[in-house]
């Protein structure tokens, strides 16, 4: 380690939004690319590793580095250019979907591809390809990139698009992090046509009630989510509450006009107009640690037939697509130990068999998640892809803060994770904690392993970027 | 209240409380006629507004507030294009950064020709054919910043005082000709022109627009948005000169 390395960076503890892994690592805060560069210059020479981390919203350890390097992007976060015709937006990585949404939206456009939060940085939505609630009908965050810059860990600045060095372009998108750092990204919103969507409210009874309900709609619904009550047991296993939305069409609300401003679309900051939700984490604490999860996912699945009466109803972009911005620091209610999401992809023909299997193996084990949210996918054509024509099911556990408690829960996990990669199925590492090096062929399937790593020895000879997922991984 | 049908008139309409005050007068199914300088921007948005609302109401019509020649001939031909108009909301207006320790004429001239000079333009061409009709509404959106001389941005306090007195007089010379003539001064609002001030409690310019239409169809006379604002500057209106002077604000 030279001076001027250590001069650069300083010692933080860098954890995963999860909380639960992490560690003490040396970050930056770069604001251009030439900083990056220099940074990967002095590392390499130092012999140390990298980590990119953007806004850290990752789950789990995609973002994290202990005892290592981490460049955090989060301060390059100019929105260079907004098309406010075509929508065409020219980013750095550290913006994050809350500056897109707000630029876009008052030009009637919306990010084609959001998550539940719209706290995560472009460069991390990038390299990990994140998926929102529309992955079935629009695919992942990476289908709406029309190019970006990647500046490779030995200091070269390739342009990359489908057409140009189109190898590492699907590589990069899902490579989490591990080719080199996209310094600019073009990407592409989608016209809306009002500010809000028409939302409904369905209340399924079970497991298999919510599939047959996806696939009835993914035809002509937007946006499909369910919530799951993974407390339900027997005849109410799986049940849950699904969302649907539709965007509106040209003349259809011509009330959503004035719902274009960008703080119409804002998740409430206050409880019924008084209690600052910033308060709330404390009494969800309250919730996980004293066993009443049961009772409050059975109020909130009571109370979804209200909702369903009631439906359809307007709801602003903002209001429906970033539920978990609704509680602000709500991950708190985990600690001291933290969580973890689990969330497996399973093909479309395995789906009942091995989403069952797996809640009853929570239940059998004595770790049932807190939250379940199912989603409907559909397949990809990058090379690490997440994606399957099938549904993926995110538990989120609570971490046992005592070490015995934690390691049943990784093996837990890990044993819930055989069945489904023995289904085909795969994971999804802004989420993933859990899986190890044996697992990751499995996951890609061997010819795409090879692929990405002859790339990653292409771009990163000295394996400077490093995370401790990819060493968990042994990629 | 009034009920009108005729085309209204937006001047400062590609953002911040223009644009908002224009979708919500097209929302309501009246024509308007957008006024920027920007034409990609306004070209955007007018084709936005169109678009959710699935009918042609918004217009574009590039125009510079400070360009106080064209504005009789620009009136003329909305009127010629989108029939009589009884509706003006002037809400162009510019606060370029000014240092404390900056005395720059060309930026207060700036100011004083858009903020105070174009509201006056548009505000007479309306004033000439309301009278004639007895009847019409021209909403000025000035600002809090006119109550008092601040210490920070002169040239602006004084182009929105100006152009403040300038529409009370108008007011009181044809209220008794059936003319409407408001004054808005808004508190902190969220728009561009103050994007980077870090405004403690703002309102979006989709409320302030909100609230200016509710003050229009009141017939107020002057009105706060929001409506503390009327409290805070009086407040501020009576520290003495000699405490105020002092004071940062």
């Amino acid at each position: 380690m030279t001076t001027s390395v250590t001069a650069d960076f300083r010692d933080e503890d860098v954890r995963g939004f999860g909380m639960c892994i992490g560690g003490t690592a040396r970050v930056l805060r770069p604001t251009s690319a030439e900083q990056i560069a220099d940074a990967f210059a002095k590392v390499r020479a130092a012999g140390g590793s990298i980590a990119l981390r953007g806004t850290g919203n990752s789950y789990g350890d995609a973002a994290t580095n202990v005892n290592g390097h981490v460049l955090d992007c989060s301060r390059m976060n100019r929105l260079l250019d907004f098309d406010p015709h075509t929508g065409v937006a020219v980013v750095e990585p550290g913006v994050t979907i809350r500056d897109l949404w707000r630029r876009a939206i008052g030009h009637g456009f919306w990010p084609r591809v959001v998550p539940g939060t719209m706290a995560v940085s472009m460069g991390g939505a990038a390299a990990l390809n994140i998926h929102g609630k529309n992955n079935f009908a629009l695919g992942t965050f990476g289908e709406c990139i029309r190019s970006f810059e990647l500046l490779t860990p030995r200091g070269e600045l390739l342009q990359c698009s489908r057409e140009q060095e189109s190898d590492l372009f699907h590589a990069a998108i899902g490579g989490f992090g591990m080719l080199g750092c996209m310094t600019k990204l073009v990407l592409e919103t989608k016209r809306v046509h009002s500010g809000r969507l028409r939302v409904w409210g369905i209340v399924a009874r079970d497991l298999e009630h919510n599939l047959q309900i996806l696939e009835d709609l993914r035809g002509t619904a937007d946006y499909l989510v369910s919530w799951l009550d993974l407390h339900g047991k027997g005849v109410a296993l799986g049940r849950g509450l699904m969302h649907r939305a539709d965007q509106m069409k040209p003349g259809e609300d011509p009330g959503g006009l004035c719902h274009l401003d960008p703080l119409r679309q804002d998740v409430p900051a206050k409880l019924f107009g008084l209690v600052p939700k910033g308060w709330l984490w404390p009494g969800m604490w309250g919730a996980v640690h004293m066993g009443q999860v049961p009772l409050v996912n059975w109020l909130k699945f009571k109370a979804g037939f209200k909702e369903e009466r009631q439906s359809p109803y307007l709801q602003s972009h903002g209001a429906f697509h970033f539920l978990l911005d609704y509680v602000p620091r709500w991950h708190w209610m985990t600690r001291p130990g933290g969580l973890i999401q689990f969330q497996p992809f399973v093909p479309q023909k395995e789906g009942a068999r091995v989403l069952r299997t797996l809640i009853e193996k929570c239940h059998q084990v004595g770790f049932v998640p807190y939250l379940g949210v199912l989603k409907r996918h559909r397949p990809d054509p990058f090379l690490m892809t997440h994606a399957v024509d099938g549904y993926s099911l995110a538990m989120d556990f609570a971490v046992p803060s005592g070490k015995s408690g934690r390691d049943k829960l990784w093996r837990h996990c890990r044993d819930m994770a055989e069945v489904v990669l023995t289904a085909g199925g795969r994971f999804y590492y802004a989420k993933d904690a859990v899986l190890e090096a044996s697992s990751f062929a499995r996951v890609h399937g061997d010819t795409a392993v090879a692929k990405f790593r002859e790339l990653k020895q292409r771009v990163d000879p000295d394996r400077l970027l490093q995370t401790d997922l990819a060493r968990r991984l042994g990629v | 209240m009034e009920r009108r049908n005729g085309t209204c008139i937006v001047v400062g309409a590609s953002s911040g409380i223009g644009l908002a005050v224009a979708r919500r007068l097209a929302q309501g199914g009246r024509k308007v006629a957008m006024l920027a300088r920007r034409e990609r921007e306004l070209a955007a948005q007018v084709h936005t507004a169109n678009d959710v609302l699935g009918k042609p109401l918004a217009h574009a019509y590039v125009h510079d507030a400070g360009d106080l020649d064209a504005v009789e001939p620009l009136f003329a031909r909305i009127e010629q294009e989108l029939g009589p108009v009884d509706e003006v909301h002037f809400v162009a207006g510019v606060m370029p950064p000014v240092a404390i320790d900056e005395f720059d004429l060309a930026k207060d001239r700036q100011q004083v020709q858009v903020n105070m000079l174009g509201c006056m333009a548009w505000a007479n061409a309306a004033a000439q054919r309301f009278l004639a009709r007895k009847s019409g509404c021209f909403v000025g959106v000035s600002s809090v910043a006119q109550d008092r001389g601040r210490v920070g941005k002169p040239g602006y306090h004084a182009s929105k005082a100006g152009m403040d007195t300038f529409l009370e007089s108008l007011r009181n010379r044809l209220w008794r000709h059936g003319v409407q003539v408001t004054t808005i001064r808004p508190g902190f609002v969220e728009t561009p022109m103050t994007q980077g001030l870090q405004l403690k409690g703002a309102i979006s310019a989709d409320r302030a627009a909100e609230l200016i239409l509710k003050a229009r169809d009141r017939r107020k006379t002057v009105a706060y948005v929001p409506f503390k604002w009327r409290l805070i500057m009086f407040v501020i209106r009576n520290i003495p000169s000699f405490l105020f002077r002092r004071l940062s604000i």
